[in-house]
């Protein structure tokens, strides 16, 4: 799955997950996820929902270099491929 | 939105604190202790509220049937309060590098104290606020670093003066509702312990309900989706008070769950677990369980 695939799936369990309204059309793919708004817990909701739609597991390391939503989706791609 | 609390309290309080601690640090131990039992017996005789429900939720927990003996245990259970306070507060006197295992009796299964000596191994640590918890945390960062999830308290004066207090040895702590999560992932990635404390009452949008002594009770969904989520492994431990500042550390055999794509159900699955972890602790001793709170608020 390229990048572009990735993200935009990416963009709908995010839709999905999420218990707040975000302006999800105009979300850049280079938003920072802190800026998102989310507290701990409703990353941690998130990163279940990812794993269950991506069928792949984290490491602790793999989170601590994911910073943008970009970073995410290459990670996941990189997974998936 | 909470309403902001009165400075003239938030005052009131700091200074409240600051004696006993002047006073705690001027006694010995036996006699920090001795002034803790009387304080605690005072707070059990003056305090109502939090006097009827720890016996409530006593006879609730089905600990006993019989409200004379329910009472009875309430009344140790303040008084334990009281002495981990006054051994927490003397800790820093008594326990060293070097010292610490004479007055804390290890009791950790062979699986956890391998995951603790392999250093680059993140381990979740769940307790209870049973035994006491924060000389435990403590101690235990003799053996491997460990960050406490803790909440803030509503007195931010007092706040600062108990948290900069509490940290000692390698021991640290982190905000609950922290918004930065690389901090509590980080905790892990860089092979430390990340102690939560599962037995508070959850808003109802941060927790689920699970059973606590058969009946439900909102808890927070932290712990639980912290582990579904990076896969460090599980650990139920907490600690026994044997006397005068003596303790036994015990920590469970690690538990290892599988996501089976049910949040729900997986989150409910390992807190119920840890709940009856927690709930035969608490049975083989009810005394050292602090009882006063609204477990069971919904």
């Amino acid at each position: 799955m390229d990048t572009t695939a990735v993200l935009e799936r990416l963009r709908e369990v995010m839709r999905r997950s999420a218990q707040k309204t975000l302006d999800w059309e105009h979300l850049d793919a280079d938003t920072p996820i802190d800026a998102l708004g989310f507290d701990s817990l409703a990353i941690l909701d998130l990163l279940y929902d990812i794993q269950q739609a991506f069928g792949v597991s984290f490491e602790p390391e793999d989170l601590m270099k994911v910073q943008t939503v970009r970073d995410l989706a290459e990670f996941l791609g990189r997974r998936t491929a | 939105m909470r309403k902001p609390r009165p400075i003239v309290k938030n005052i009131l309080e700091y200074i409240g604190a600051r004696c006993a601690m002047a006073v705690v640090d001027s006694l010995s131990l036996p006699a920090a202790e001795r002034v803790a039992r009387g304080v605690a017996d005072a707070w059990f005789a003056l305090g109502r509220s939090r006097r009827r429900i720890a016996i409530r939720n006593i006879l609730r927990a089905g600990i006993t049937a019989d409200p004379r003996r329910a009472a009875a245990i309430a009344r140790a259970s303040f008084r334990h309060f009281g002495y981990i306070l006054a051994e927490s507060l003397k800790s820093g006197e008594v326990f060293t590098e070097t010292n610490w295992r004479d007055r804390m009796e290890l009791q950790i299964h062979p699986d956890t104290m391998a995951l603790f000596e392999t250093p680059d191994r993140g381990v979740i640590l769940v307790s209870g606020h049973f035994g006491n918890w924060e000389l435990a945390a403590q101690l235990l960062s003799h053996v491997k670093p460990l960050v406490g999830v803790t909440r803030r308290m509503n007195n931010p004066l007092a706040d600062r003066l108990v948290q900069k207090r509490k940290p000692r040895n390698r021991f640290s702590l982190t905000p609950k509702h922290d918004t930065d999560i690389r901090r509590l992932i980080g905790t892990l990635k860089d092979g430390h312990i990340l102690a939560l404390m599962i037995d508070q009452h959850a808003p109802r949008e941060r927790g689920i309900p699970a059973e606590f002594f058969g009946h439900p009770a909102s808890t927070h969904r932290s712990a639980a989706l912290l582990h579904l989520v990076t896969g460090a492994p599980l650990c139920f431990a907490y600690s026994v008070r044997l006397g005068l500042m003596r303790y036994r550390l015990v920590a469970e055999a690690p538990l290892t769950f599988t996501s089976t794509g049910d949040k729900e159900a997986d989150t409910r699955c390992i807190l119920e677990t840890l709940n009856r972890r927690l709930e035969a602790a608490i049975r083989a001793n009810p005394e050292q369980y602090l009882w006063a709170h609204r477990r069971w608020k919904l």
